[in-house]
């Protein structure tokens, strides 16, 4: 074999090895990332307003509480960054502790607020009472920020 | 005599253009998946602890401006929307944000300054695009403090 390559013209040889590496790796970060992306923003409809007022997120320690969609408006629980909660006081209480320990732990945190289109405000006020009353226990000295998560069509942006 | 002594030939490696082009199309394929369009209105929370201790006590309390929001309609999906108080009630969306930025109008007979409070009160039952909506057309109008009423009104 090396006889022959030696007397022969120079061949053109891709290497194909990098980036089969290269693209391995891709795959394994992108894997992660949307596992990871998928445990904090549920499959839901967001609010749509048009023309809308809203900005792109910024950049802060944020953490993101899903209110999980249930059918006809209704929310079948709560889901603070990756932790379950039922819907009832029980799961609210809970879900009050949880926010308490993270103020203690981030001062500056902001509460991403994601909710279905459909869903019904008596699902989505307990939600800003557990917020405020947690910021209270964890001694804020600012009022408790929350982002209203939007959607909105990048064909159209307004400005 | 037809052959003659072939020519070093020049050869072209396109590892590194192939690893690059594939990860450009791996990271737009990707990216165009990620980026939901997903903004974000800012909101605060104001305290709704009852007494603040650090409240100026010579300092008048403005009347904020209330707009109450309902979802009416066959499974909820017309929004109603009125103004409490004597101001002209707004029938839309578009009515409302209107109004509300004709008050803010700096023409020396502006009803409200930018910071007036804003309170949203929703029903139980209205949907959430429908306050977020209506957030939206006070924060298009113009006005810098609006806030959700707290669960005891609504």
């Amino acid at each position: 074999m090396s006889l022959v390559h030696r007397k022969g013209p120079a061949r053109i040889d891709a290497n194909l090895t990098p980036m089969i590496d290269m693209t391995f790796l891709l795959v394994v970060f992108f894997v992660v990332v949307s596992q990871i992306s998928e445990i904090e923003n549920v499959e839901m409809e967001l609010p749509k307003p048009q023309p809308s007022a809203s900005a792109p997120p910024p950049e802060e320690t944020r953490s993101v509480l899903n209110v999980l969609p249930g059918e006809d408006g209704e929310a079948i629980g709560y889901r603070l960054n990756s932790i379950n909660f039922p819907l009832g006081d029980q799961g609210i209480e809970s879900m009050r502790t949880e926010l308490t320990r993270l103020y203690r732990t981030q001062p500056d945190l902001r509460i991403n607020l994601r909710a279905d289109r459909r869903t019904r405000q008596k699902n989505i006020e307990p939600v800003f009472t557990a917020i405020n009353r947690a910021a209270r226990e964890a001694d804020r000295k600012d009022p408790a920020r929350v982002n209203l998560v939007v959607i909105v069509d990048r064909q159209a942006p307004d400005a | 005599m037809r052959r003659r002594i072939t020519p070093a030939r020049a050869g072209l490696n396109i590892t590194p253009m192939i690893d690059v082009v594939f990860q450009l199309l791996i990271y737009f394929l990707v990216a165009t998946n990620f980026a939901l369009g997903e903004q974000v209105f800012r909101l605060d929370l104001p305290d709704r602890g009852g007494v603040s201790s650090n409240r100026d006590p010579f300092e008048l309390d403005e009347e904020p401006l209330r707009i109450r929001v309902r979802s009416s309609g066959e499974d909820g999906q017309v929004i109603a929307l009125s103004i409490e108080g004597p101001y002209p009630q707004p029938e839309d969306l578009e009515d409302l944000e209107n109004y509300l930025a004709r008050s803010l109008e700096r023409s020396g007979s502006a009803l409200f300054m930018d910071d007036h409070p804003v309170v949203i009160v929703p029903g139980p039952d209205t949907r959430w695009e429908h306050v977020v909506a209506t957030f939206n057309a006070a924060v298009r109008a113009g006005f810098r403090s609006v806030v959700f009423a707290p669960p005891e009104s609504s």
